[in-house]
Order: structure tokens, then C-alpha cells, then sequence
């Protein structure tokens, strides 16, 4: 049983997501508790592949009992469970936020629907996390694409409507990317399974040099797109901004994670390293990555929704991952890694912060967020702590993916990039902070009429963050020894 | 001379590239909705020859081994990868046709820069 | 080498502050009464449990404790030595009188519930600067202090405060992130930023440079050092004035403390010296120096005069670090207590005028000595040991100044060191005049009735005003012995 875990983890979400609108048409109140339940399970089992790991190794499961090369491999390293423990952790917490918002925001007959996408993506970047096939792994995230964008035009709003259109479009255009590189993979090596075709790579890369390049820039094109790297983000603000709250959560928090964390297996485990040394392609994704820090949060400053500015600070955010990955050192790498999970803390905190705000009041416009922290103090506190992880403020997790970063950058005598990510934190600093202190200082507040209460449920999770986002800032001890573990591999 | 001779015994690869190409200028430029699914179409069919043609052995045969015949055969995997393509394919397309038929409910357009006019005529 | 000692007591004061913020918050919805009492309660104890530290350190000892580590290698640790000492004991000790001083002035000004927390709050992110076993922990207590004053710089909540208070925030980020890159630069070039592994950086090169910069941004920034000065004079005189006085008092000292750190921790004399980045230092103190004093003329508002005050006295301490040498470093180290004292002294007095008769601009203040003469007076000699008038403690940290500018063969820092005492006699002076001779028939005295404020507010400037005398009248004072304890320490420590 327990060696059957891996595959259990997506079969238990794939199989909840299909019998919840079943569920729903006999017993309407089992289908929120059979989501939670389901995500709870896999949330233990992700516990439980941690603690394997540690204990046993890495080890790979065969799918079927098919062995590679025929048959899909699972690949349950350091890596894959460190992802697996974020994707269930945060996943699960803005399923619990979303149980009360997701009635406010959407229409009764489309709620169990909801589930059902929530579930299938959550299933499906799992997959993604584990998989050791690349046309596996291409399916996954087929998957999570429709999965994804379902989870923005469920709302079906004129809003919403396009920018899911606008988001499909540009993701399939990833997916094509993806798929024709598979193509070109497959086309040198004869092979899906990822070990195999890093082994038969450098003979390949003799070779067929172009075909290989040629994949390697598909992979990044397509995956950039799918993670918003730089010029690639145009769907993002509009994507993450109009969508219901704990859909631009997980989104923002997840979603363009997956896809960066794809790339990163793929660079570091597929191809071999003596390509970078031959193509910039890493000076080019560092570049990006540059651009995408700076620009993102200038755009970040000028808007004037609360959930479109922090969309543009989530393309600022991805810059660093990338970051780390252009860096290509083990320390940046790892900041670059610890940076999913820390974002993927701060920022779904944030989105379920401003959701609740627009619960309780409506409001979405920054300049009518005066006086906010006198009204819902909770929920302001969390979203201050956001706040300063954003900056970087030592005691938050941000700062530790922002030293490991900077450390990165100096191991490799690069002290201009420490100053981008300086400089960058001082533009988060300058958008974030002005909402911090409207909400709390300079304004008499009297409550509003309009006010609705913000249930403890949905209140919950955001603190459950909040606080995350402190102790990881303190003891990140743990998340640290799992990255390094996942580095040596 | 010899790069036209390899491009020629290799053209059922220059056409998925030419395909490609088209299916992706079509998804990138054109404004109309429809144009663009049928962009990706294109673009998704271009990848699915490339794909096919990967595995095609220059005088195989449909891979139902008959022992002793001593066929060749070509290589199966690819064409089985692609049915997997073309379901996920179908499925985008069909995503695709109904928010687009939604946004037409909405807008009274097919046309992505009239709905963008539209909205921002109505944020103003 | 050093003797160390492992002792709790260090983490105890810096956490135990902490810690009852949250119950000072908690209990401060419930009863004003507890609120204050629990807020003095808490100053005295932390500068109890400082003093307790007196006989350890004064033995020449080191108490070392770590409390856990965050990444490998760096953690939070605490390391007392003497130099620590001093700028604990004399936070603590000034903090614990405005606690007293604030009971009674914030009985009049809303958001009291919000002051004390964060008061007291303020006071373990402070302690945990000075207290700090590596730039580490240095580091976070400083961006803790310096986010959480933001608090205290605003708390007259008008729009004057928030745009100061959002120019103090912006400039704190800018140092916290210029601090972060030096840090990781020596980080990186050492292998390690704790205090107590003597010199980190040896030899001078680019990176180092760098380095060195960024220090001086980081901490030059809270000192308000010239070019960076420019939230000083807007945030300090907004705030209430016993948040005043411990900004200008202790605060900025922070940025001072952490100088004196990278000059004798992170690189030492020698390498400072053969880089010529003393000269810097040098001309930067000249500048602020004479800014300060000169700007402070200009200004009207009895505060932002005292605020500019400062930035002139700070370029005093900045000026004993470019000497480098061991008499300047005393008369530096002296300086930091006198300031401290001299400093929170005005600002007291100038809060108890401003409380009781709503009154800022110095022209408003003719006659007001005669109406609070002890408040005025304790004014007078914090203003004349500002001057540099003979028997105060004022005095004595220029006199050593001038002794360790001559030691280094430089004079002319002590033309610079007088001619800012003329310019301080200058600002100063008329104040004090007005206050004692002038009568209400020059110009619009003060008309209204006043006489002295509460005993809660005029026993903490008392006890000040005289500190200023006694410090100046005994030379083998205390604060005098321990600055002298401590440079030279710092000298031994630098140049095994």
C-alpha cells in the first residue's frame, strides 16, 4: 500500500474531482466536504512522501507495473515532494477560504463544478511535480491549462469570459511549444522517460545539435509563456485579476509556479549541462528574469485594482524564481526553489486578504482602501505580514529567498544582480506599503453599513498563512534541508 | 543542393514546420476568435504529422507483429502518443467554441479587438 | 582573546520588552491605569536587568548566548561587550524616565493604546541592536526598530506626520536594503558576519568598497548622516515628543553603534586608514556637522530647530570615528552618552511647553522661564552643554574630541568642532534669552496662564538637566569611565 502513494495522490484527486458532481445531484451538501476531505487526504499523503523520502530515498514508481522505458514512471525525489508538500498545503487552505466566497461569488448550480476543476488542477500540477515522462507530463499540463482557465470563466462574466479566453489562447500556444519540443525530444533520443533521454542527450547534442536547441527554446518559450516570464505575461493581470479570489489564489500562488518548476526539472535533469556553456539561453532567461522584476513592479505601482496590482507584483515575483534559475548556481537555484513555496505562501495570502475585503465591502479600488485596518484588522494585519515579505524584511520567509538569491548571484561575481533585487524590493516597498498605511493611519473610520462579517472560516486560512509566512522567516530550517537535499539528488 | 535534397526526402517534417508556422501567425495575429482556434488547429495538426512522422519506417507496416513474417514495422509509440494529442486537442477546441460562443452572448462579437474596445469604452 | 561568558540575561532584556507588548496590548483595552503602569514597570525592569550586567562587563568579560539559528551559520545571537554596554545602559535608562514623562503626555493625545505597545516594543528592537552578537541580528533588530518607530513618527496621524512618515519609511527601506547588500557582501568575502570573529575583511578591494559604502548608507541613513539626512528634520518633530526625544536621543545612535561595529569589527584601523576611507568619513562629518548647526539657525519651530540640532551633534560622532584613534574614540563613545542625555533633555522640556501651552515657534516663547522654571531650566543646561560651556557634560566630549583630532595631526576638525559650537550658541542662545528676560510686553509672549507641567512629566527632565550637569562637573564620572573602558577595548580588539 504505501509504495502505491504517488499514484494515489492524483488518482484520489482525479477520482474526487469526477464523483463530486455526481455527489452533487443525490446529496448537495457532500460535495464541499468530499473536496476538503479529499484534499486533506492528499495533503497527509504529501506528509507521509516527505517522511518517506527522507527515510528511504528517492525512489520511482512504475505505473501499471510497466517499467521504463514502455511503461510512465513516477519520479518521487526530493524535488517532487517538496513541490507535492506546497501545492497540497496551500492548496487545501484557500479550498477551506474558498468554501464560504465562492458561494458569495458564484451561481449555486456551478459550484460543484468548481470542485470539480479545483480538484483536476490541483490533481493535475501534482502530476506534473511527479511525473518522469515528458509526454506525461505535456497531458498534465494539457490538463491544468483547461483546468486553469475553467477555473476563471466558471464566474462567467463578461470579465471574466475574456480574459479566460485571452489566457486559453496564449496557453494553448504554450502547450503547442511544449508538445513540438517533446517531438523534437523524442525525435533524437527515441525516449520519453526523463533519465533515459538525459542519458542519450550528450551523444544526441553531437549530433543533432539544432533539433536539441531548438527544444530546449521551445520548452522555455512555452513554459515562460505558461509562467508569465517577462514579455510573455500579457494574459496574467487580466487572468488572475477577474477571476473569483481563490481561484486568483491558487492561480497567482500555483499555477505559474508548476510551470517554472517544470522548467527548472527539465534544465537541471534533462538536458546536459554543457549546453548552457555553448547557447546563452541562461543569460537570455536571466535577462527575463531582470526585466520581468523591474517591469512587473512598476506596473505593479500604477494600478489601481487591488487584484490587478497584485497580479503584476506575481509577475515581478516569477522574475525571482527565474532568477534563480538563470543563475544556474546551487545557492541561487535554491532561492530560486524556496522562492516558489514563499511566494506561493505570501501571495495567495494576499489574494484571499484582498478577496475578503471585497467580501465583506466591495471594494477593489486601492484609493477606497483608507481606513480598511480599522474595520478588519485581522485580515490587514495578514496582509501587512504579505506586505513586508514582499520586501523582504528579515523575520518574513522573503527575505530568506531574497538572501539565498543575492548569495547565489555573489557566488557567481555578480554583485549587479543583488542590486536588481535590492532595487526591486525598494519598488515592492513603495506599492505595498502606501496600502499598509492607508488602512491603518490618517483616516477617522466610521463602520459602514454595507459591512458584512468575514466568517472565522475564511478568516482561518489567511492567518494560517500569515503566520507560515513568519515562522518560515524564522525556521526555515526544515524547507532549507528538503532544497538541498533535492539539489545533490 | 544537398540541403534541397534532405529537405526533400525529409518534406513531410517541412510541412508540420510550415503548418506550424501558419497555425501560430494565425493564433498570434489574427483578431477574430474563430480565426485563432482555427490557428491552433493548425498548429496542433502540424504537431501531430511531426509527431506521426517520427515514428514512420520507410516501407513499415501497421505494427501487428505476425511472428516469423519478418516485416518491418513502424513505431507504434508516437502514433499512440497522438490519439492522447488529438482527445486533449479536441477538448481545448471544444473549451475554446463555447466561451467564445458565451462572449458572443455577451458582446455581440467574435472579434478580440471590439471586445477590448467595447470594455474599455464601458471602464471609462 | 576575549573571555566570554553564556548568560541568558541579554536575550531576557531584549525579549522581555517584546513580550509584553503583546500584554501591554492586550491589557490596554481593558485599563489605562494597568496599560501605564505595566509600561513603566516593564523600562525598569529591562534597565534592571541591564545594569545587572554592570559587574560581568566591567570586568573586561564578553556574555555570549545564541538562541537558535535561522540559516547555517547565522542566527540570532546576542554579545554583550562594553561598547554594548554603554548604549544598552543609557537607552534603557533614558527609556525607563520617558516612560514615566509619557503617562501624562499622552493622557492628552488619542491612540495612547497604540503608543505604549509600540513604546515598549521599540525598546527590545532597540536593545537588540546594541545587544547584537553578529550584523545579522544586528540587522533584523534594526529593521524591527526602524518599521516599527514608523509608528511612533506618525502618530499624530495629521498629513504632515504621514508624509513624513512616508519619506522616513521609504528612506529606512532604502537603508535596510543597502545594509542587506553589505552584509551579504561581507557575508560572502568572510564567510561570516559574527562580532566576535575580529577582523572580517582584511584587505581592501572593490567588493570591500562596496561593502564599506553600503554600510555607510545602511547606517548612515538612521545617524543622519548629511546626504542622507533628509527624513531626519520632517519625522522627529512630527512625532509626539517623548517619541521625539528617544528618536533623536537613542535612535539615531543606532546608526552611530553600527558604524563604530564595521569600523572596528568589519574591517579595522589599519585597513580603514590604509584605504583612506577615514578621509571620507572626514569630510562627510565636516559637512553634516556644519549643516546641522547652520540649517538649525533658519528654522523657527522650536522641534525641527532641535531636530536639525541633531544632525549637526551626529556629525560630531561621525567626526570621533574618522579620527580613529583611540582619545577621539573616548570623547566619541562619551559623546553618544552626552548627546543621549543632552538631546532627550530638550526635547522633554520642549514637549512639556509645547503640552502645556500648544505653543511651537520659538517667537511665541518669550517669558515662558519664568512661568516653567524648572523645565526651562533644565532646558538651559542641556542648551549650554550643546554650547560647550565649561562645567557640562557637553564640554567634556568636545574637549576629548578636540584632544583626539590634534592626536591624529589634524587641527583642523577642531576649528570645525568650534565654529559649530559658535553656530550651536547661536540657535541656542536666543531661546534661552527670550525664555528667562524676555517679558510678555516683546513681541506676543506668552499670554496664557501656564505654570510648570505635572511632577510625572518635570521629574524625568529634571533628572536629565541635572545628568548634563553631573556628567560635565565630575570627570571621572561613570559614562566617562565606561567610554574610556570601551575605546579601549575597541582598540585592543581591532589591533591585537
Amino acid at each position: 500500500m504505501a509504495i502505491h502513494v504517488p499514484v494515489l495522490l492524483i488518482v484520489i484527486l482525479l477520482g474526487a474531482s469526477y464523483s463530486v458532481p455526481l455527489l452533487d445531484r443525490y446529496r448537495k451538501n457532500l460535495a464541499f466536504p468530499l473536496t476538503i476531505a479529499s484534499l486533506s487526504a492528499v495533503f497527509v499523503f504529501s506528509l507521509y512522501l516527505i517522511f518517506l523520502v527522507g527515510r528511504k530515498g528517492p525512489f520511482f514508481y512504475h505505473l501499471g507495473g510497466w517499467p521504463p522505458p514502455w511503461g510512465i514512471e513516477l519520479s518521487v525525489d526530493f524535488l517532487a515532494v517538496y513541490m507535492l508538500m506546497v501545492l497540497s498545503s496551500i492548496g487545501l487552505l484557500v479550498m477551506i477560504y474558498g468554501a464560504k466566497d465562492l458561494r458569495h461569488e458564484l451561481k449555486k448550480e456551478v459550484l460543484s463544478w468548481y470542485y470539480t476543476l479545483y480538484l483536476l488542477l490541483i490533481g493535475s500540477m501534482m502530476g506534473i511535480a511527479l511525473t518522469n515522462d515528458l509526454f506525461n507530463m505535456f497531458v498534465f499540463i494539457e490538463i491544468s491549462a483547461i483546468a486553469s482557465c475553467g477555473i476563471i470563466s466558471i464566474k462567467e462574466d463578461r470579465r471574466c469570459l475574456e480574459a479566460s479566453i485571452k489566457y486559453l489562447i496564449l496557453s494553448v500556444l504554450g502547450s503547442g511549444c511544449v508538445l513540438l519540443a517533446v517531438a523534437m525530444i523524442y525525435m533524437v533520443t527515441g525516449n520519453l522517460n526523463f533519465v533515459y533521454i538525459a542519458a542519450e542527450l550528450p551523444a544526441a547534442l553531437a549530433l543533432y545539435p539544432f533539433n536539441i536547441l531548438i527544444a530546449l527554446s521551445l520548452f522555455i518559450v512555452g513554459l515562460g509563456v505558461k509562467s508569465a516570464l517577462f514579455p510573455l505575461h500579457v494574459w496574467l493581470p487580466d487572468a488572475h485579476s477577474s477571476a473569483p479570489s481563490p481561484s486568483s489564489a491558487v492561480l497567482s500562488g500555483l499555477v505559474i509556479k508548476i510551470y517554472a518548476f517544470a522548467l527548472i526539472k527539465l534544465l537541471f535533469r534533462v538536458f546536459p549541462p554543457q549546453i548552457y556553456a555553448a547557447v546563452p539561453v541562461l543569460d537570455i532567461i536571466l535577462f527575463l528574469s531582470v526585466l520581468a522584476v523591474l517591469v512587473g513592479s512598476i506596473f505593479a505601482m500604477v494600478q489601481d485594482d487591488i487584484k490587478r496590482m497584485l497580479a503584476y507584483s506575481s509577475i515581478a515575483q516569477i522574475g525571482y524564481v527565474f532568477m534563480g534559475i538563470g543563475l544556474f548556481g546551487d545557492r541561487a537555484l535554491s532561492g530560486g526553489l524556496l522562492h516558489i513555496f514563499n511566494h506561493a505562501m505570501m501571495k495567495s495570502m494576499l489574494f484571499m486578504a484582498a478577496g475578503l475585503i471585497i467580501y465583506a465591502t466591495g471594494i477593489r479600488r486601492i484609493k477606497d482602501l483608507k481606513g480598511i485596518g480599522v474595520r478588519m484588522p485581522w485580515t490587514m494585519g495578514a496582509f501587512t505580514v504579505g506586505a513586508l515579505s514582499m520586501v523582504g524584511i528579515p523575520g518574513t520567509s522573503g527575505f530568506i529567498s531574497k538572501w539565498y538569491l543575492a548569495l547565489g548571484a555573489l557566488d557567481l561575481g555578480r554583485p549587479f544582480y543583488v542590486a536588481i533585487i535590492l532595487l526591486s524590493s525598494l519598488l515592492n516597498g513603495i506599492y505595498y506599503f502606501p496600502i499598509v498605511i492607508d488602512a491603518f493611519f490618517g483616516t477617522k473610520v466610521e463602520p459602514r453599513s454595507e459591512h458584512r462579517d468575514v466568517p472565522a472560516l475564511m478568516l482561518v486560512p489567511v492567518l494560517i498563512l500569515a503566520a507560515g509566512v513568519v515562522i518560515f522567516g524564522f525556521f526555515p530550517g526544515p524547507l532549507l534541508n528538503l532544497i538541498e537535499k533535492a539539489m545533490t539528488r | 543542393m544537398e540541403i534541397v535534397l534532405k529537405l526533400l526526402n525529409n518534406y513531410y517534417y517541412f510541412v508540420a514546420m510550415v503548418l506550424f508556422v501558419i497555425g501560430f501567425h494565425t493564433m498570434l495575429t489574427h483578431s477574430n476568435l474563430i480565426k485563432k482556434i482555427i490557428g491552433m488547429n493548425i498548429m496542433d495538426t502540424s504537431i501531430f504529422l511531426f509527431f506521426v512522422a517520427i515514428g514512420y519506417v520507410r516501407g513499415g507496416r501497421a505494427p501487428i507483429i505476425q511472428e516469423g513474417a519478418g516485416y518491418q514495422y513502424i513505431n507504434p509509440l508516437p502514433s499512440a502518443l497522438i490519439l492522447t494529442g488529438i482527445v486533449v486537442a479536441v477538448s481545448v477546441t471544444a473549451y475554446a467554441l463555447s466561451l467564445i460562443s458565451k462572449l458572443y452572448a455577451h458582446y455581440g462579437t467574435v472579434d478580440a479587438d471590439e471586445i477590448a474596445l467595447i470594455r474599455a469604452r464601458e471602464e471609462r | 582573546m576575549e573571555t566570554v561568558i553564556y548568560n541568558f540575561l541579554p536575550i531576557w532584556a531584549v525579549m522581555f520588552p517584546i513580550f509584553m507588548s503583546v500584554i501591554i496590548l492586550i491589557t490596554s483595552r481593558r485599563s489605562e491605569k494597568l496599560r501605564n503602569g505595566l509600561s513603566v514597570a516593564t523600562a525598569v525592569v529591562t534597565f534592571l536587568s541591564i545594569a545587572a550586567m554592570y559587574p560581568v562587563i566591567m570586568s573586561g568579560k564578553v556574555i555570549v548566548f545564541t538562541l537558535f539559528d535561522i540559516l547555517p551559520g547565522l542566527g540570532i545571537t546576542v554579545r554583550v561587550d562594553i561598547l554594548s554596554f554603554c548604549l544598552a545602559a543609557i537607552s534603557s535608562f533614558i527609556w525607563m524616565l520617558v516612560s514615566v514623562y509619557s503617562i501624562d503626555y499622552m493622557s492628552h493625545e488619542h491612540g495612547g493604546n497604540r503608543y505604549f505597545p509600540i513604546f515598549i516594543f521599540t525598546l527590545g528592537s532597540t536593545l537588540g541592536i546594541f545587544m547584537a552578537g553578529d550584523f545579522f541580528t544586528l540587522f533584523i533588530f534594526f529593521e524591527l526598530m526602524s518599521l516599527i518607530s514608523y509608528v511612533l513618527v506618525i502618530h499624530e496621524e495629521t498629513r504632515e506626520a504621514l508624509r513624513a512618515g512616508y519619506k522616513y519609511l521609504i528612506m529606512t527601506i532604502i537603508g535596510g536594503l543597502a545594509l542587506f547588500f553589505a552584509i551579504i557582501l561581507t557575508f560572502e568575502l568572510a564567510g561570516t558576519v559574527s562580532l566576535s570573529e575580529g577582523t572580517l575583511i582584511t584587505v581592501p578591494s572593490t567588493l570591500a568598497f562596496l561593502a564599506f559604502i553600503a554600510f555607510l548608507i545602511g547606517f548612515g541613513m538612521k545617524a543622519g548622516m548629511f546626504p542622507l539626512h533628509v527624513w531626519l528634520p520632517d519625522a522627529h518633530p512630527v512625532a509626539p515628543s517623548p517619541a521625539s526625544a528617544l528618536l533623536s536621543g537613542i535612535m539615531l545612535k543606532t546608526g552611530a553603534y553600527g558604524l563604530l561595529r564595521v569600523i572596528f569589527h568589519v574591517f579595522n584601523v589599519s585597513v580603514i586608514k590604509e584605504a583612506r576611507w577615514d578621509l571620507l568619513l572626514g569630510v562627510i562629518a565636516v559637512i553634516t556637522i556644519l549643516l546641522g548647526s547652520a540649517v538649525a539657525i533658519t528654522q523657527f519651530d522650536l522641534k525641527r530647530r532641535l531636530a536639525y540640532s541633531s544632525i549637526g551633534q551626529m556629525g560630531y560622532i561621525i567626526l570621533g570615528m574618522a579620527l580613529l584613534n583611540e582619545k577621539a574614540l573616548v570623547g566619541d563613545v562619551f559623546h553618544i552618552f552626552s548627546h543621549a542625555i543632552m538631546k532627550s533633555t530638550l526635547f522633554l522640556a520642549a514637549g512639556a511647553i509645547i503640552w502645556k501651552t500648544g505653543l511651537r515657534n520659538i517667537n511665541d516663547l518669550h517669558g515662558i522661564g519664568k512661568k516653567m522654571p524648572v523645565t526651562m531650566g533644565a532646558f538651559t543646561l542641556a542648551a549650554l552643554a550643546m554650547i560647550g560651556i565649561p562645567p557640562l557634560n557637553g564640554f567634556l566630549s568636545k574637549w576629548t574630541l578636540s584632544l583626539g583630532a590634534l592626536d591624529a595631526g589634524a587641527p583642523v576638525y577642531v576649528v570645525v568642532l568650534l565654529v559649530s559650537s559658535l553656530l550651536n550658541g547661536l540657535y541656542y542662545l536666543p531661546i534661552i534669552i527670550a525664555a528667562f528676560f524676555g517679558g510678555e510686553e516683546h513681541g506676543e509672549g506668552v499670554k496664557i496662564k501656564v505654570s510648570e507641567a505635572s511632577y510625572k512629566m518635570i521629574i524625568p527632565v529634571a533628572i536629565l538637566g541635572i545628568g548634563c550637569l553631573m556628567f560635565g562637573l565630575m570627570p571621572n564620572n561613570i559614562a566617562f569611565e565606561l567610554s574610556l573602558k570601551a575605546a579601549s577595548f575597541l582598540f585592543n580588539h581591532a589591533m591585537p
